[in-house]
C-alpha cells in the first residue's frame, strides 16, 4: 500500500510536504482535502486526522499529522532522501529542531494572523478583524527580523547550513502565503529583509521545478483576490463620489 | 565543562528540562534567569539566547534553545537516558514529535492565554481583556478535550505509551502552571477531564521526587498570589 498525502495546496505546510516528496522522488498519492469547501470537517477526513487539519499522511496502517513530524518521518523512512534535509549530526539536527519549534509561535502565528484576518477570512465570508491582522503583522515583522539577523546570519540556509533542510522548505512555504496580500503590502513587508528575500530564491532554486509547480494554485488565488480587491476599491471610490 | 541550564522554575518548559535532567542523573549547573525581574532581557542573557526566553542550554560551545529541541538533544547525547523518554522506533518517535508539535498552538497557547488574563494582568494592575480571556479559555478547553479523547485514549501516557516520554514531561509541566489560578477556576477548567487528571498523577509518580521538588517554587508563588488577590478584593469591598 503506497504513501497517501492528504493536502490542500493553499495550505503552507501541505505545500512543504508535497515539495519534499517530489524533490526526493518519494512515490505517493496526493489526495486533495478542499479547505475552502470545509472538506477537512467531513467524517471521512476526521477518521484520517481527528484534528481536521492538513496535511496528514497514511503510510500503510500508520497515520501521522503535524507537518514537521511528517517531514522528519519521511526523511527517516525513505532511504533515498539526501542527508542535508535532516542531518545525522546531533548538533545540526538540534538546530533544525530549534528553528522548527520557534516557527510555530512566531513566523507561522504572525503570517496566519495577518493573512487570515485581512484576506482569506473576509474573502470567504468571515468578518475582517483589523486588530487581529495588526497584531499578526507585528509578530510577523518581529519574526522576519529574527530570520534576517539570527537564523540566516551564518549561511544561505537556516541555522548556518550550506544546503537546505526540511526547516527551509517549511518556513519558506509559510512566507509564500504572503503572496496573497496586495502587491503593495507584500513589497512593504518583505523588502527590508534582503537575506530573507535571497533565501526564498535560493530555496526555490534548490527545489526546482517542484516549488513553482506546487505554488501555482497559490498564484491563481492571488490573481483572483487582487482582482476582487481592485474591483471593490473602484466601487468604493465611485460610491464616495456619488 | 558542565552542561549549563538557564531557566526559571516559574517557566513551564524550564521545569520539564530540570525534571528530565534530574531523573536521568545528568550532571548540570542550574542558572536562574528571573523572568519577573526581566533578567531575560539583560545584554548578558541576550548573548546566550537572542530570543530572550528560557530555557536555554549551553553544552561546551554549543548553545540551544526551544525546550522540545533541548529534550531531544539531551535524550540523544547522554547514553544513560532510558529509551522510553525518546523512543528509537521510527513510528513511536513520529507520534511523540506529533504531540510535541501540536502542543505549541493548542495546549500551550490556551494555557498561557488563561494565565496571562487571570494572573499576570491582575498582578500587574493592568485592565482585563475579557475577549482575550474568553478566547484563551476556549482554546484551552478544546486542547484538554483533545488530550482526553485522543492523545490519552490508548495508554496511561501520551500517544498510547506505557511509560512517559519527553512529551509527557513537557505537557504536564504546562498544565501545572494552571495551579496559579484560583481554586474555583482551576477546578472548573480541569475537573471534567478524568484521564488528564490521572495522567498528571501518573507523570508525577513516574518522576518522583523531582517533580514535586521542581514545582516547589510554583506552589509557593501560588500561595503568595492567592493571598495577594484576597487582600486586594478585601480592600475593594
Amino acid at each position: 500500500m503506497g504513501l497517501k498525502v492528504y493536502v490542500d495546496r493553499l495550505s503552507q505546510p501541505s505545500r512543504a510536504v508535497l515539495i519534499f516528496c517530489k524533490i526526493n522522488g518519494i512515490d505517493f498519492e496526493e489526495i486533495r482535502v478542499d479547505i475552502m469547501k470545509n472538506k477537512h470537517f467531513s467524517p471521512e477526513y476526521k477518521a484520517i486526522n481527528p484534528m481536521s487539519q492538513v496535511p496528514a499522511i497514511v503510510d500503510g496502517r500508520f497515520k501521522l499529522f503535524e507537518s514537521h513530524a511528517i517531514l522528519i518521518y519521511l526523511c527517516s523512512a525513505f532511504p533515498g532522501v539526501a542527508s542535508h534535509w535532516y542531518p545525522g549530526d546531533l548538533f545540526k539536527r538540534s538546530k533544525i529542531h530549534s528553528v522548527l519549534d520557534w516557527h510555530h509561535s512566531n513566523l507561522r502565528r504572525g503570517t496566519v494572523g495577518l493573512v487570515f484576518n485581512s484576506i482569506i477570512g473576509p474573502q470567504n465570508g468571515f468578518p475582517s478583524n483589523a486588530q487581529a491582522a495588526k497584531e499578526g503583522e507585528k509578530l510577523l515583522m518581529k519574526s522576519l527580523a529574527k530570520l534576517e539577523n539570527f537564523w540566516l546570519k551564518d549561511g544561505r540556509f537556516l541555522v548556518g547550513s550550506l544546503q537546505p533542510s526540511i526547516a527551509d522548505i517549511s518556513l519558506v512555504c509559510e512566507i509564500m502565503q504572503l503572496e496573497l496580500l496586495s502587491e503593495k503590502d507584500h513589497e512593504r513587508i518583505l523588502s527590508p529583509y534582503k537575506k530573507v528575500v535571497q533565501w526564498i530564491e535560493d530555496t526555490k532554486k534548490a527545489t526546482a521545478p517542484h516549488f513553482d509547480e506546487v505554488h501555482d494554485i497559490l498564484f491563481r488565488a492571488q490573481k483572483r483576490f487582487r482582482e476582487r480587491m481592485a474591483t471593490e476599491s473602484v466601487k468604493n471610490e465611485l460610491k464616495s463620489k456619488l | 565543562m558542565t552542561l549549563k541550564v538557564y531557566c526559571d522554575r516559574m517557566s513551564q518548559p524550564s521545569r520539564a528540562i530540570l525534571i528530565f535532567c534530574k531523573m536521568n542523573g545528568i550532571d548540570f549547573e542550574e542558572v536562574t534567569i528571573d523572568i519577573l525581574k526581566s533578567q531575560q532581557h539583560t545584554p548578558e542573557y541576550k548573548a546566550v539566547n537572542p530570543m530572550c526566553q528560557v530555557p536555554t542550554i549551553v553544552d561546551g560551545d554549543f548553545t540551544l534553545f526551544e525546550s522540545h529541541a533541548i529534550l531531544i538533544y539531551l535524550s540523544c547525547k547522554y547514553p544513560g537516558v532510558a529509551s522510553h523518554w525518546y523512543p528509537s522506533d521510527l513510528i513511536e518517535r513520529a507520534k511523540v514529535h506529533s504531540v510535541l508539535d501540536w502542543h505549541h498552538a493548542n495546549l500551550r497557547r490556551g494555557s498561557v492565554g488563561v494565565i496571562v488574563n487571570n494572573v499576570l494582568l491582575p498582578l500587574k494592575g493592568l485592565p482585563p481583556n475579557p475577549q482575550a480571556a474568553e478566547e484563551a479559555e476556549k482554546t484551552l478547553e478544546k486542547a484538554l478535550t483533545i488530550l482526553e479523547t485522543f492523545w490519552l485514549k490508548d495508554g496511561p501516557f501520551l500517544v498510547g505509551r506505557s511509560q512517559p516520554s519527553i512529551a509527557d514531561l513537557n505537557l504536564v509541566s504546562e498544565i501545572m502552571e494552571l495551579q496559579l489560578l484560583s481554586q474555583e477556576l482551576h477546578d472548573r477548567l480541569l475537573s471534567p477531564y478524568k484521564k488528564v487528571l490521572q495522567w498528571i498523577e501518573d507523570t508525577k509518580s513516574a518522576t518522583a521526587p523531582h517533580f514535586e521538588e521542581i514545582h516547589g517554587v510554583l506552589f509557593k508563588t501560588r500561595k503568595e498570589f492567592h493571598e495577594l488577590m484576597a487582600t486586594k478584593s478585601g480592600k475593594t469591598e
